[in-house]
């Protein structure tokens, strides 16, 4: 079956190619600069979850969000950093932010 | 509350010809102001994809600020509180941290696998305690040995308790005192007008292979709904507002566990046991309800969820009953005002699991030590099943009830216990019905508790007539 399909993936593999190609072309180096800064942004906001996951004060992190964490150290008045809410309001949906760094061990 | 009643006149009114209805006196049941307060306890999500670590660092979270609190108390306000981590040897200072008991006969599921090698299984005891125990405490970080002036056998894994000494050489903490979070701070009670009673049962154990408590069972239902007796005890039977069951409606034989291991053709065409016994229940509750308020907790042999807290029992199961509004189908713990009297109580499994490892054996004892610790359940997890919160610890007791009881107790007890706070509490032990015959009255006014008995066989001591409504 699968050697009667080549035709059809080659010539999509050839529109493909040609994309590619084109956005190489268009995208001029400034974009480069922005996605780099951008990357720092993240790495420094990650950074910080990090250090948050990292303080024992706020009780275990496995098993629940960070959210779910910030708002336990809230509820018994350990003063968690409201920076950290913030962020994680922001980046919501983002997986790497909201889940903890133990996050994908399995329990 | 009967038995003054009905000495005075010997049954006049049973030994003339019934009079017609409409001339026959009616009896107004007392109603009186009901707001549940059981909202801690009802589990809406339930995710299981938790550890029980959350738990514990919640309940010391909580816990923590009360117990230092406690401890300026007893020793002083510049008494030291130190973390394990900044402990020096020889220093004198106070540790707040939860108890773990190292115990040698404790169940466990790696040693049940083990055995299973060696064909040696472990035998099921009365008692879990031995010599070989040991006491430790856990705060946020680390572990210490406890030794010295504290009672281990007394202790179990997951209060949270503050202990004053010094650290020796060894790594081993002496302890000199220690101390509980005491009690909590308690609403006064208002001042009620009138007598009420609330009706306390427990442990029904319908559909048991014993029919024995079913009479007894039937007397109580006519003894509430004013089917028993003469007018002046009828009148009595009015000034109950409310009934609480408190678990173990269903007796234990309705789980049969042997069902699951025999092959299906074998019991294609058998019913399982509580299906008729909560027919039976429905039945009952259905005479109650029809003329009292009832609110029924479901216990350890009750079908519902089996972690604490355990959740209301379905109402799909009581097809008959449930169209009352008087049927409040409750969780377990289980906490009301009534009349604005704060009533809080378990089906008893919480005191039961104190029982089996500690060396406390009285239930109101381990009720009064559970308010001492300001827990309801301290093991659970360890012990007793229970359900990972991670936010907060609900069994934490935050608010001082006036009537503080636990279900399914081998007799019953009761006394009122004073706090140093001056919160007052009536501690009841709720017995067995199917065991003692034995309900109580708690009196909202006075917080005085009796037992009402239905021993149609003397059990025990009852020197008493048969079918006798005794103190």
């Amino acid at each position: 079956m699968t050697t009667k399909h080549g035709l059809i993936t080659d010539s999509f593999k050839v529109v493909k190619k040609a994309r590619r190609e084109r956005k190489r072309e268009k995208r001029p180096s400034p974009p480069r600069q922005l996605k780099k800064e951008a990357e720092a942004v993240h790495e420094e906001e990650l950074q910080k979850l990090q250090q948050f996951d990292l303080d024992w004060r706020f009780g275990p992190c496995t098993g629940i969000s960070r959210l779910q964490r910030w708002e336990r150290a809230k509820l018994h008045n350990l003063n968690p950093p409201d920076e950290i809410k913030e962020l994680l309001l922001k980046t919501q949906s983002d997986p790497s932010y909201s889940h903890s760094l133990w996050g994908e061990y399995p329990l | 509350m009967f038995s003054d009643l009905s000495g005075q006149k010997q049954g006049q009114c049973l030994l003339s010809p019934p009079l017609f209805e409409d001339q026959a006196p009616v009896f107004e049941r007392t109603s009186s102001r009901y707001c549940p307060r059981s909202e801690r306890y009802t589990v809406g999500e339930r995710s299981f994809s938790r550890q029980y670590a959350h738990i514990y660092a919640a309940r010391l979270m909580q816990m923590k600020p009360l117990l230092s609190e406690a401890a300026q108390q007893k020793w002083g306000a510049e008494v030291p509180i130190k973390k394990l981590c900044d402990l020096q040897a020889g220093e004198q200072c106070c540790i707040v941290g939860t108890l773990f008991k190292g115990m040698e006969l404790q169940p466990s599921i790696l040693k049940e696998i083990s055995d299973e090698l060696n064909l040696l299984p472990q035998p099921a005891r009365v008692k879990y305690i031995s010599e070989t125990d040991k006491l430790i405490l856990e705060d946020e970080l680390q572990r210490i040995k406890l030794e010295g002036k504290i009672d281990r056998d007394k202790c179990v894994t997951g209060s949270v308790i503050a202990v004053y000494g010094a650290e020796k050489n060894d790594g081993i903490f002496t302890v000199e005192d220690f101390c509980a979070a005491d009690f909590p701070a308690q609403t006064p009670r208002p001042a009620l007008s009138c007598d009420t009673f609330v009706l306390l049962a427990s442990g029904l154990g319908l559909g048991s292979s014993r029919a024995d408590s079913m009479l007894g069972l039937q007397l109580l239902v006519d003894m509430v709904t004013g089917q028993l007796g003469e007018q002046q005890e009828q009148n009595g039977a009015a000034t109950i507002s409310r009934i609480i069951l408190a678990g173990n409606l269903l007796s234990q034989n309705t789980q049969e566990k042997d069902a699951a291991l025999k092959p299906k053709y074998l019991t294609k065409k058998t019913q399982a046991g509580s299906v008729e016994a909560v027919r039976l229940l429905d039945e009952l509750l259905l005479q109650l309800v029809a003329s009292v308020p009832v609110d029924v907790m479901p216990g350890q042999y009750d079908p519902t969820n089996y972690t604490l807290p355990q959740q209301p029992l379905h109402p799909c199961m009581f097809p008959l009953s449930s169209a009352y509004p008087t049927l409040h189908l409750v969780s377990n713990p289980y906490q009301a005002d009534i009349d604005g009297v704060r009533v809080l109580g378990t089906s008893g499994q919480n005191v039961r699991d104190i029982q089996r490892y500690s060396s406390m054996d009285n239930h109101l004892d381990i009720l009064e030590e559970t308010l001492q610790l300001q827990h309801m359940a301290p093991t659970a997890p360890d012990t007793l099943g229970c359900y990972p919160f991670y936010q907060k610890d609900p069994f934490i007791l935050e608010e001082c009830p006036h009537v503080y009881f636990s279900g399914n107790a081998p007799t019953f007890q009761s006394k009122i216990i004073t706090g140093a706070g001056g919160q007052e509490v009536l501690l009841v032990t709720v017995p067995e019905f199917s065991g003692t015959q034995t309900a109580c009255l708690v009196n909202l006014r006075t917080l005085s508790c009796e037992p009402v008995t239905f021993s149609a066989f003397c059990v025990g001591d009852d020197e008493e007539g048969p079918m006798n409504v005794s103190h």
